[in-house]
């Protein structure tokens, strides 16, 4: 990454090149938000006035699932349809501004990194406001038609989601992890329970997890982390990845992110459209979690073959026994 | 033999400069690196103690449940997972399923104590 000196001169000339006129940036800070991206929030005198923004930039060299355009492009068709999202304001391919691609959006104040979120949402009591309004978001976008889905969106129709992704996994678990009869277990579990092909496909989000999420003492402001979105998938996967056990933080009793249980979150997706289908829930949490325990491992695999050498990569292979076991807990006979 | 501290003694001695010492003093960007270490240490140690007896009861297991008290745990592990795949018997038993979790349990007990109080949904 560039110095601020130099962000704020890049910023500076794309913002002014759209507005067509001087816009002044100052205050720069870097935040911690966001794992590969930097975030870079700064204050800007627009035409419309001052605003508080934040931009979200991606190393030159980055494998990105979708273009950074398309991913801007399927949050701004979400904000349509009233998922809340940071509103964006200005997206490139471009690198001569800052030194990678990245989008401008207004800045949303409230927290991110799940502990934090979640003790704000236990201090103030609103888990369940929090579940509710997640379900909702995402019975929102699940209610987009995908017609409007933006052309360069990644994710073709396939005949059959869950049948792909089953496929994907026994790929792995015969790489990764050929000797670990928990995993073998699970997928056996999972290729018994396949669910037929969905009635309808979504455009879906596929990472509404907590740590994606902006909350504050309100509630939900904002779903973040665009750029795994796909153009057409079962919604049901959509709905079930936040409900890992993975994402409450140690308040396992609180199925949703750890906010709360599953009743206000599928209130809130119902009220806002969504058709909820319990068994084909159960199953992509399921595979979710098996999905999550081959990652795990193939983080220590990286770290072993040299590809990635770090102790974070080398400690993920002592995780698997914890997704084992979450895995177990789903399949129980 | 070696003169004490043993093993578990020492990767504890390592996790308390990590955890009480370095942390402080470590650039931000380390700090979970430095987190992630000293954890490390502690399961290895617990392994040292435990490790054993845990992998003993594993192989008990998994030679009563596939009666084949002649193969060695990493055989028995194989055997299990083709049994599973081939879609037999193993595959949905519940005997299994409670081989497995006693299995986990034993392996949580080193590497996240208190993971397995959840069992639900």
């Amino acid at each position: 990454m560039s110095d601020l000196a130099d962000l704020e001169q890049g910023l500076g000339r794309f913002l002014g090149e759209r507005a067509g006129e001087t816009v002044r940036v100052s205050n720069l800070v870097g935040s911690t938000a966001g794992a590969r991206r930097t975030n870079v929030l700064f204050d800007a005198d627009l035409p419309d006035g001052p605003r508080r923004l934040v931009a979200t930039i991606l190393p030159t060299m980055d494998i990105q699932i979708n273009p950074i355009t398309a991913e801007a492009a399927v949050r701004g068709l979400a904000e349509r349809y009233g998922v809340p999202v940071p509103h964006l304001r200005g997206v490139t391919n471009d690198s001569s501004y800052v030194g990678g691609p990245f989008f401008v959006s207004d800045c949303v104040e409230g927290e991110t990194i799940p502990r934090r979120v979640l003790r704000l949402v236990h201090d103030r009591e609103i888990g369940e406001r929090v579940a509710r309004q997640l379900g909702a978001a995402l019975g929102r976008l699940h209610a987009i038609p995908t017609s409007e889905a933006p052309a360069e969106l990644v994710g073709d129709d396939v005949a059959d989601p869950a049948e792909q992704a089953l496929a994907g996994v026994e790929e792995s678990i015969r790489t990764l992890v050929p000797d670990r009869p928990a995993f073998a277990f699970g997928f056996a579990w999972l290729e018994r329970h396949l669910p037929p092909p969905p009635d309808r496909r979504t455009i879906v989000h596929t990472d509404a997890r907590n740590g994606n999420l902006i909350v504050d003492a309100d509630g939900l402001q904002a779903l973040l982390d665009w750029e795994g979105a796909m153009r057409s998938g079962d919604p049901m996967q959509d709905l079930a990845w936040p409900a890992l056990r993975m994402w409450r933080f140690r308040y396992d009793d609180r199925e949703i992110g750890g906010f709360a249980g599953r009743e206000p979150y599928i209130e809130g997706y119902v009220s806002a459209g969504g058709t909820f289908d319990a068994d084909r829930f159960h199953w992509w949490k399921t595979l979710g979690t098996l999905r999550w325990g081959l990652g795990l491992a193939g983080q220590a695999e990286a770290h072993l073959d040299g590809r990635f050498r770090s102790v974070v990569m080398a400690a993920s292979g002592r995780r698997v026994p914890e997704l084992e076991w979450d895995l177990l807990m789903l399949v129980r006979p | 033999m070696q003169p004490s501290p043993d093993a578990a003694a020492l990767l504890s001695t390592i996790a308390e400069l990590l955890d009480d010492e370095l942390l402080a003093a470590v650039p931000g960007p380390l700090q979970h690196k430095t987190r992630v270490a000293a954890n490390l240490c502690r399961i290895l140690e617990r392994e040292w103690t435990t490790g054993e007896a845990a992998a003993a009861a594993e192989r008990a297991r998994l030679a009563e449940l596939l009666d084949r008290p002649d193969l060695d745990t990493a055989a028995l592990r194989a055997e299990l997972c083709t049994r599973i795949r081939a879609g037999g018997p193993e595959a949905t038993s519940h005997d299994v399923w409670e081989v497995l979790v006693a299995g986990c349990r034993d392996d949580l007990a080193i590497v996240k104590p208190g993971h397995d109080g959840w069992e639900g949904r």
